[in-house]
């Protein structure tokens, strides 16, 4: 069995692999519509998890698709629900303090990887015949099980404060209560209908619809 | 060689990410700059575990607890973001200027 | 004996498709739509469009290809092979949703936004009842599995479990009470600005991925390739087609509730008799 850490086609594909994950993450920013955003943001994470197999962590690997397929869809459900264009294969450039961002971005990368050039990590790769799927079990419910459970109790706790957070009763009235949108211009009108006005959806809103 | 690239596109990950995360308006692309940034993490726990570590099991579990981390990111950020639509009727960084002064 | 294997789950996965067609009550003209012209929308998502039908239908595939098909032989003998087939459901919801998106037109994405909210519900029962089924065999290894079941079926030793799944199966092939993507209601949904090779394909795929949950079904609550006297491969294809036959059973005479009511019914009666259902699982495992 050849060791998969210095086999020179597994670092193509790797490498491969790694751009590809790198190239999706960029366009998470680029595309025009959220769903493109949030699916090519899940193939970003799946090369990830691909690169996870490859590098004998099969359980990591595939539960990053599982897991990363399942949140997209629940970002495009949210995002539909939210969004002033959901289908959105309209231009969408929204943005603020961009150069900054763009510093920043670069920053980290530049110093992050600086730091990895320098640095001479050790080399000392999972044996080929390790069983890594029932070692992380072990380990799981075994020295970690405080860990283990801590995140299970964190995870518990999230779903109690998720439900309370978006519940839309509260103690002080209903949350919308007195809810306002902002206006489309800085200070100015609430966009949207006031509450006073009557008639249905296309008295203000004559956007030529469908067709 | 190998875990140098696969340490190269974590940071370049995480660079993309913090990118995200500070420049776009809207909330949910806000929380795709952070899963982006967690993504990096995972990319470099998965390198480590794999190529330096001998195969420890703490290194899968560490992978394990980052992924937990994105799961608790994305509940509260979407129970936050309804929170802020049920008052601001928007899914924007800017509506939740009162909170400046 | 790679080479069998994927043999053996192309030619199940065609011959399942066929059987899968006949099944079916109202199924369309596969062969003579195959050969109609194509109906263009406007401004669509022309990767997605055009490639969801072969996505939905790969991923049938990648399901089966983990399915052991003789005692501790199957292609993708992976010590997570259930995690596989769960990613695998995980990107079908994506994959419809898409098909839905793709067209840019309101019904189909009426069908995958409805759909979209259905079915990640489904996916927890699926999750905890495939787990429930991991436990006896102490791995989550589809071969381990089936070696678990060797004295007693699943089906036996955990009641819940298959009509849980059957729900599953339901969603995953856009039948009857599940079928919200592709609801007469809204006009067939997701492929109602489809024709032609694509929405064949489209039809197609939804009677390989029959094929799939069942065969998966099959091995994880009525032991697979086991049984007496017949080989291996034969036992797991009666026991699939006689999952497939209920499943399409079901999907002809069961109503369709309203999308609110089964998402009531999915988050307050399935998801609470998952967790029972683990729960008397693992304490009877232990």
């Amino acid at each position: 069995m050849t060791d998969p850490v210095t086999d020179p086609v597994t670092d193509l594909v790797l490498l491969l692999l790694t751009a590809f994950a790198v190239w999706t993450g960029w366009r998470v920013f680029r595309v025009d519509s959220m769903v493109r955003a949030s699916f090519s943001l899940m193939l970003s994470f799946m090369a990830v998890g691909a690169i996870g197999l490859l590098l004998s962590a099969p359980y990591i690997g595939i539960a990053t698709v599982f897991m990363m397929a399942v949140e997209m869809m629940v970002m495009a459900i949210f995002m539909v629900m939210f969004m002033m264009n959901p289908a959105g294969l309209n231009p969408m450039m929204m943005v603020h303090q961009h150069g900054v961002s763009i510093a920043a971005g670069l920053a980290a990368f530049l110093g992050l990887g600086t730091a990895i050039l320098l640095s001479a990590p050790p080399s000392d790769p999972v044996p080929p015949q390790a069983r890594v799927v029932a070692q992380l079990g072990h380990e799981l419910l075994g020295p970690s099980m405080l860990i283990f459970e801590t995140a299970g109790v964190t995870l518990l706790a999230t779903m109690v404060g998720a439900v309370i957070l978006s519940s839309r009763q509260g103690r002080h009235g209903a949350a919308d209560e007195g809810s306002r949108p902002p206006g489309l211009t800085a200070g100015g009108a609430p966009a949207g209908r006031t509450p006073g006005e009557e008639g249905g959806p296309g008295h203000h809103h004559h956007h030529g619809g469908h067709g | 060689m190998t875990l140098t690239i696969v340490l190269l596109g974590a940071a370049a990950l995480i660079g993309l990410g913090l990118y995200g995360a500070l420049s776009q308006q809207s909330f949910v692309m806000l929380m795709m700059g952070l899963e982006l940034m967690l993504n990096g993490a995972l990319l470099a726990t998965i390198g480590f575990w794999a190529l330096a570590l001998g195969g420890m099991p703490e290194g899968q579990l560490l992978a394990i607890i980052v992924m937990a981390v994105m799961a608790v990111e994305m509940a509260i950020g979407f129970a936050l973001i309804v929170a802020v639509y049920r008052k601001r009727q928007a899914d924007m960084t800017e509506s939740l200027g009162t909170l400046k002064h | 004996m790679t080479g069998l294997l994927v043999l053996a789950v192309l030619a199940t996965l065609l011959a399942g498709a066929c059987f899968a067609v006949l099944l079916d009550r109202a199924q369309p003209a596969l062969v003579a739509e195959f050969f109609r012209a194509r109906v263009e929308t406007e401004a669509p998502d022309r990767l997605n469009r055009d490639l969801a039908p072969a996505w939905y239908l790969a991923l049938a595939a990648i399901g089966l290809s983990v399915v052991p098909f003789a005692p501790g032989l199957a292609l993708i003998d992976s010590p997570a092979g259930i995690v596989i087939w769960g990613s695998c459901e995980a990107l079908i919801v994506v994959t419809i949703f898409l098909h839905g998106w793709a067209p840019n037109a309101p019904f189909p994405l009426i069908g995958a936004y409805r759909y979209a909210a259905l079915a990640l519900p489904v996916m927890l029962p699926s999750m905890f009842v495939l787990i429930a089924a991991a436990l006896p065999a102490e791995s989550l290894s589809l071969v381990a599995i089936v070696d678990s079941q060797r004295e007693i079926w699943n089906v036996i030793r955990q009641p819940l479990g298959l009509p849980l799944f059957l729900v599953v199966a339901l969603a995953l092939t856009l039948r009857g009470p599940m079928d919200y993507a592709d609801g007469a209601d809204i006009a067939t949904g997701t492929s109602a600005e489809e024709s032609g090779a694509a929405r064949a394909t489209w039809y197609l795929a939804r009677a390989a991925m029959l094929v799939s949950v069942s065969a998966l079904a099959a091995t994880v609550f009525l032991g697979g390739p086991l049984g007496p006297l017949l080989p291996g491969p034969v036992w797991l294809w009666l026991k699939t087609a006689a999952l497939m036959a209920l499943t399409a059973w079901l999907g002809n005479h069961v109503a369709r509730p309203p999308p609110g009511r089964m998402l009531t019914l999915l988050w307050i009666l399935l998801l609470p008799l998952s967790f029972l259902h683990l729960a008397i699982s693992g304490v009877l495992a232990l």
